[in-house]
């Protein structure tokens, strides 16, 4: 898993497993990574990113193995780089090898997953059955970043 | 999210949208394809001017239209994309399928050269 800077905020959001919520956790991720320096498109990166997690909690996480229907959001902010978790308590699944490519992309959870790779810079998910799924994910500021 | 829909030009369905099509509001664009199609629209705009962000499940929407679209004879063409959401076409490689246009006349006009080559094809 990415690693966590001891020096790094964090501000965590416990939200409904629900589609209208999802627009939430980008506001929250969004306001949270301006603050850090990062540009408007890595802005932009990590709300897809961001939205593309949280649905495939909503889509693949829970049933009648896992009743409890919540998603946490963990993000770890410092100068220059956010790290975003999002952890569910749900069913879990055996890991399988991400999207190589865009036709793999196309089953389910893959084309999310595959966004999710190309637009962060580090991403990790880790998941088990029974024992649920975190997506951790990181984005710095763009080195081509202009100066300002 | 706001839809709509306008069918001023008889063989041409436009299908404006503005705000943020996620897994919550993009059923509601999904809809709004869905019947012009039923009703028998085969060459749709989906005008993104207003969208500010889209994510795999609005994509999804709009390649299942342009595929049911090709199926019936027409075709989709997605037109004034912000830069935001065409790194999302790009990225997942399907702007070329959604006919991706900078701006509603060059989709109208891309849509006209395709209704004019299938109407050659087939005759």
């Amino acid at each position: 898993m990415p690693q966590v800077t001891p020096e790094a905020d964090l501000v965590e959001l416990r939200l409904p497993c629900k589609a209208k919520y999802i627009a939430v956790a980008r506001l929250a991720v969004s306001g949270i990574a301006a603050r850090l320096g990062l540009t408007l498109d890595d802005v932009e990166d990590l709300k897809v990113a961001v939205s593309e997690a949280c649905t495939n909690v909503i889509d693949h996480a829970f049933g009648a193995c896992a009743p409890e229907q919540c998603m946490t959001l963990r993000c770890w902010a410092r100068e220059g780089e956010l790290r975003v978790e999002v952890v569910d308590a749900g069913c879990g699944f055996e890991a399988a090898e991400p999207p190589a490519n865009r036709l793999q992309a196309a089953q389910p959870r893959g084309l999310g997953l595959f966004l999710i790779r190309e637009l962060m810079d580090e991403v990790q998910v880790i998941s088990s059955v029974g024992s649920g799924t975190t997506i951790a994910m990181v984005k710095r500021v763009s080195e081509e970043q202009e100066p300002q | 999210m706001r839809v709509e829909r306008q069918d001023a030009e008889g063989w041409l369905t436009v299908v404006a949208v503005s705000g943020e099509l996620d897994a919550y509001t993009a059923p509601e664009l999904r809809t709004a394809l869905q019947e012009a199609m039923d009703g028998g629209a085969a060459f749709l705009v989906a005008d993104l001017t207003g969208v500010e962000y889209i994510d795999s499940v609005g994509l999804g929407i709009l390649v299942a239209a342009a595929k049911r679209a090709a199926a019936a004879g027409g075709a989709l063409s997605v037109a004034s994309a912000t830069p935001t959401v065409t790194k999302v076409f790009q990225i997942s490689g399907t702007h070329e399928l959604l006919g991706l246009q900078p701006t509603l006349q060059e989709s109208r006009e891309f849509l006209a050269s395709r209704r004019q080559e299938n109407a050659a094809s087939d005759s």
